[in-house]
């Protein structure tokens, strides 16, 4: 099971965005996108979240191809977590967290959705704000509700055998070290029950630590794809960030 | 059955303190209904109204007079209430009002332009139950979707923006409303100034039970939505990956804002601010999501209207002083309120 991005291109007016990129977001991988500022990156994440469509090429999820999956079929096959807008009116985290709770579909669980809620809101540490108003909350805890909102909208009982994704843009952003690596590990251990991940990064050091995949993204075209191990080498990095880079092996470290 | 409980499946997603505010407002709008019977320049006792006992002008009074005129003012309310909390949650902006944004002035300008170039040509039966309103409802809809097309899909950055729109839309109303009660003859004339201040004296059953008809259609089709306006306050492409056809649910509110405000500024002429006030109040009760905040503020805006409505009756009577000033007089205080909370945030 996968996501399959097919040769696919993406314009905007005359300027190329994207320009014939093929990958793919297996069940169970954690594959991190990398590359420098205006790259292409989150464009990359809308188009397979399906907000845009390509100009060229296909994006096929399990086989299926995206243009022929309805927007709600969409919501239970893969949960997104982009930069987010301000909320302007006062609702509590729990009515945020609460609205990943999609009404159709996942009505055979409505018995889970208490409990699903809590072991949510303790595994991204949000339990005691749980009652608070979203707005007064700190950047980094609104970016931890946002979280905790993606993991609920992915949510299955543990028997469940749908395929999931789940893709992430710059999910750490505004986050304390703390908080940052609790939701890296959480991330992974989605991978580790069968969950496709996609996530947008800029942190190399946190990429290598916990992608089973890195693919670097460069003025719109893929540069490369691979292992950690395969495509973090110094002169690869220096050339993509034009920034001599130094990889320290142990403990693994690049410096820059 | 079940297409009922599917159809108010959207309570669950209100917690049970927020029924119960609901259940208290219905009893109110009863409560304020049968006040509002039985007060006025003609008084009923509460007794004399269950014994038939009343003389046959009583009952013209009360059946013909009266009990439309009430309801009107109810659904009146209900429609500005429901279609300001809809709006706001549409616009994601806490200062959508049908009035403060142009679209009752449009409306209004919509049923000005049919009065004074149309009302020699139509027959009057269908010119008050047909022509009029649908003009106005035609006005509201041009303003509503001129609105989304400057503030390119209602982002919260527009703001300002909006409400700027709305003054030079407002202005762009009343100087069409000023022109054509320069041409208008002294019948016309009389017709339009009742616009300007809004009142619930010309209701009649055979005028309002078409308009009540559509109004609660239009209501019954927008409250399941209520749902989907939660997530779209996440922003549009938040709540387009959460499965909500987002250009379905835009169509839906400004449709149904438009048919409701301009059905009620056709029967009623322009009364401000109750769309704003409203589901403010509704929201300082009992909390900010729209499977409580959109049925709630019908229930609060009929009673009000109903209120504002008795004493537009009674303050002076056996005259009366237009209802739009009473709520306005309330309203725009509570909107520079607003304001400066708005501005210590």
């Amino acid at each position: 099971m996968s996501i399959k991005i097919s040769s696919v291109s993406y314009e905007k007016g005359n300027k190329k965005i994207l320009d014939d990129i093929s990958l793919e977001i297996k069940s169970g991988e954690v594959l991190s996108v990398l590359g420098p500022n205006g790259a292409g990156k989150s464009t990359l994440l809308n188009l397979i979240s399906g907000d845009i469509s390509p100009s060229k090429g296909e994006i096929y999820f399990d086989n299926k191809n995206l243009k022929d999956i309805s927007i709600q079929e969409r919501s239970f096959m893969r949960s997104v977590m982009a930069q987010s807008q301000a909320i302007v009116f006062d609702f509590s985290v729990k009515e945020i967290i609460e609205m990943g709770w999609l009404d159709k579909g996942l009505s055979n669980y409505a018995n889970n959705f208490q409990d699903a809620l809590n072991e949510i809101a303790k595994e991204t540490s949000v339990t005691d704000l749980l009652f608070k108003k979203f707005n007064v909350l700190s950047g980094g805890e609104q970016r931890r509700v946002h979280f905790a909102r993606t993991l609920l909208q992915i949510w299955r009982p543990s028997n469940s055998l749908d395929p999931i994704y789940i893709l992430l843009d710059e999910p750490t952003a505004n986050l304390d070290i703390l908080h940052e690596q609790k939701m890296m590990k959480k991330i992974r251990s989605k991978a580790s029950e069968g969950i496709g991940v996609m996530i947008v990064l800029h942190d190399i050091n946190i990429a290598a630590k916990y992608s089973d995949k890195i693919a670097f993204i460069k003025e719109g075209r893929l540069e490369e794809i691979g292992n950690p191990s395969e495509v973090l080498e110094e002169d690869k990095l220096s050339e993509i960030y034009e920034l001599p880079m130094k990889i320290n092996e142990d403990p693994y470290r690049i410096t820059y | 059955m079940s297409w009922l409980l599917n159809y108010f499946s959207f309570i669950k997603f209100s917690s049970s303190r927020q029924n119960f505010i609901t259940l208290i407002l219905i009893f109110f709008v009863s409560l304020i209904f049968f006040v509002s019977i039985s007060f006025g320049s003609f008084n009923f006792s509460f007794l004399e109204l269950f014994n038939y006992s009343e003389t046959s002008i009583q009952k013209t009074v009360l059946f013909e007079i009266r009990i439309p005129r009430v309801l009107l003012a109810g659904f009146v309310g209900a429609s500005l209430g429901l279609s300001g909390a809809s709006l706001q949650g549409l616009f994601r902006n806490p200062l959508a009002d049908p009035g403060l944004i142009g679209v009752s002035a449009g409306a209004a300008l919509g049923a000005a332009l049919v009065i004074v170039l149309g009302s020699t040509y139509i027959p009057a039966y269908i010119f008050n139950t047909l022509a009029l309103p649908i003009s106005a409802v035609l006005g509201a809809a041009l303003v509503i979707s001129m609105l989304y097309f400057f503030t390119r899909g209602f982002g919260y950055q527009g703001i300002t923006y909006m409400l700027l729109i709305g003054i030079a839309v407002n202005a762009f109303a009343s100087v069409g409303i000023g022109i054509l009660t320069f041409i208008s003859t002294d019948s016309e004339l009389r017709g339009l100034t009742f616009w300007t201040m809004g009142s619930f004296g010309g209701a009649s059953w055979q005028i309002i039970i078409p308009a009540l008809l559509v109004i609660i259609v239009s209501m019954c089709w927008m409250i399941p939505s209520s749902r989907k306006l939660d997530l779209l306050q996440l922003g549009e492409p938040e709540a387009y990956r959460l499965g909500i056809n987002v250009q379905k649910l835009k169509f839906k509110v400004i449709v149904s804002s438009a048919i409701t405000v301009g059905i009620s500024v056709s029967l009623s002429g322009m009364i401000g601010f109750v769309g704003l006030v409203v589901p403010h109040l509704v929201r300082l009760l009992g909390g900010v999501n729209h499977s409580y905040l959109l049925p709630a503020s019908a229930f609060l805006g009929a009673t009000l209207m109903m209120t504002a409505d008795l004493f537009s009756r009674l303050l002076i009577a056996p005259a009366e002083l237009p209802v739009g000033l009473i709520t306005s007089a309330i309203g725009a205080p509570f909107f520079l309120w607003l304001i400066f909370r708005s501005r210590r945030i």
